[in-house]
């Protein structure tokens, strides 16, 4: 054996010890760069994932499809605590179509409406998500804001996940958390409507700021907002509703037992996360003020202060 | 002197360019949604801007030969760049309610509308504070032996200045001030430039 040989040799080996070595568990199924990210598809550890320049925006079970979502898209099932006859949902973000799926399925009478910005979300989340598109859900591309100015629909609920997602993590798009955006969605409700958004922040400091102005900014459009922040991500779910009516979480679980068992709300952990409840208003309200389209340093400002 | 003030001019001209552009970005988003489309028509349209007032600055420097006559572009341009959150969020009202409502509009329009609202608001004052360049250039350059260094310290303190309006308005003004208050400070300082050619013109007169 001359060493050439044993050169190539032990090449191949390094090679195939490393190509073993390589975890197999995170594999990159589709990737593209869009107008706005470079959207990647991965499957890791029995989950498909969604990725926008690198983060986390969806995820679902490949086994099933009802499982391994992140858990903000079941507090978005708390509009059915204040109204359980609701018929028409709008939900503004598409991404891997959780909020859509689970809707779909456990309210299969439901009229929905998408919005999202970007058409490759929109087909990738068809294909590599399997998200339907049928007579009672209809997927508008353009911008959420564009789409509730030109509307005549009023709906039971509207569901807020917009993101756009950059290096330094996620940020809201301003326009979409302004006193001005909030009165126009909530134009766009009906009765006893409600606004769920789910803001990437949380109460133990990390994007506080934000978690405060747009809880302000609701709280001067929407008679009542109640936090459920999710316990296995940093979000928090804001509730804004056009009832007056002041909630308690005893109120919240006799009303979620009731739906229960009329079998409006079939979700498995429904009355888990109604627990989530908090009543009382962030700790940073006195010092952030309320965004408006002429100031809102969503990206600013108000992204840089993890403090409570 | 008059050599320092032409130069704080296009200084000045090509910051309020930057500012317009960055911060008219961030007041059409709301309106048309989608930060790319928005990205692409304001970019687009300030080119446009600076290519006409470019060429039409030049001819108009040959012409007129006196820093007076900017005053005459500058003035219009101050008040309606003041008037911008006054006029403007009707003007874009209408240019978006002019689709069906509940119809999707078309992806062409989704491209197009943004450009044709940041033509009708941006255009003409990205396009006047453009002429101050090839002006400047025109009544600096003394003899032809010198042309070539005039029209390098005017091109670069006028790119210089929008440096600067890129950088402060992205990751000041937006920061602290409200986006009404920008333009309308904008439209002070283009009205401030307007006094500054008026001095420049007594200025250069009384040197020849």
């Amino acid at each position: 054996m001359n060493a050439v040989t044993k050169f190539t040799l032990l090449a191949l080996a390094s090679l195939a010890w490393l190509m073993t070595g390589l975890p197999a568990r995170a594999q990159t199924v589709y990737q593209v760069t869009s107008a706005y990210h470079h959207i990647s598809v991965i499957d890791s550890s029995g989950y498909r994932v969604l990725s926008f320049n690198g983060s986390w925006e969806s995820r679902v079970s490949l086994a099933n499809p009802l499982v391994g979502h992140f858990e903000y898209c079941e507090l978005f099932h708390t509009p059915w605590l204040w109204n359980p006859a609701m018929t028409n949902v709008l939900v503004v973000g598409l991404g891997g179509g959780s909020t859509q799926r689970l809707y779909q399925h456990y309210y299969p009478f439901v009229n929905l409406d998408t919005v999202e910005l970007d058409p490759a979300v929109v087909s990738i989340s068809k294909y590599y998500f399997q998200t339907k598109e049928t007579a009672r859900h209809k997927i508008h591309t353009m911008d959420g804001r564009v789409y509730l100015r030109r509307t005549q629909k009023k709906y039971d609920a509207i569901l807020m996940d917009a993101y756009s997602t950059g290096r330094y993590g996620s940020f809201i798009p301003y326009h979409l958390a302004t006193k001005e955006f909030f009165t126009l969605a909530s134009a766009n409700l009906t009765e006893n409507g409600v606004l769920c958004y789910n803001v990437i922040g949380n109460l133990n400091g990390f994007r506080a700021d934000i978690l405060g102005s747009v809880y302000k900014t609701m709280r001067s459009v929407f008679p009542q907002v109640w936090m459920f922040p999710a316990s296995d991500t940093g979000n928090v779910v804001l509730v804004g509703t056009k009832s007056k009516e002041p909630v308690t979480l005893a109120e919240l679980e006799k009303r979620a037992r009731s739906i229960a068992k009329d079998k409006v709300v079939t979700l498995p952990n429904f009355e888990k996360r109604v627990r989530a409840f908090r009543a009382q208003p962030p700790a940073n309200l006195s010092r952030v003020s309320v965004l408006t389209d002429d100031y809102a340093p969503v990206d600013g400002v108000l992204t840089g202060t993890n403090r409570r | 002197m008059q050599t320092a003030a032409a130069i704080l001019l296009v200084f000045l001209g090509g910051f309020a360019v930057m500012v317009l552009e960055i911060i008219g970005a961030r007041f059409l988003l709301k309106d048309f949604g989608g930060a790319f489309y928005v990205w692409t028509s304001q970019i687009g349209v300030v080119l446009v801007a600076l290519s006409l007032g470019y060429w039409f600055g030049g001819r108009w420097a040959d012409r007129f030969q006196r820093a007076r006559f900017l005053t005459w572009l500058l003035v219009p341009s101050g008040l309606f760049t003041l008037a911008i959150p006054d006029f403007a969020p009707r003007l874009i009202d209408a240019l978006v309610s002019r689709h069906p409502a509940d119809a999707d509009i078309s992806l062409l329009w989704q491209k197009l509308d943004p450009a044709l609202g940041s033509a009708l608001v941006f255009l003409f004052p990205c396009f006047v504070l453009a002429t101050l360049s090839p002006y400047m250039i025109r009544l600096l350059a003394a003899q032809l032996g010198n042309v070539g260094a005039v029209s390098g310290a005017v091109y670069a303190a006028s790119t210089a200045g929008s440096v600067a309006g890129v950088f402060i308005s992205g990751y000041v003004l937006l920061d602290h001030l409200g986006l009404s208050t920008i333009f309308r400070a904008t439209g002070g300082l283009t009205l401030g430039l307007a006094g500054l050619c008026l001095w420049l013109d007594r200025a250069l007169a009384r040197k020849t």
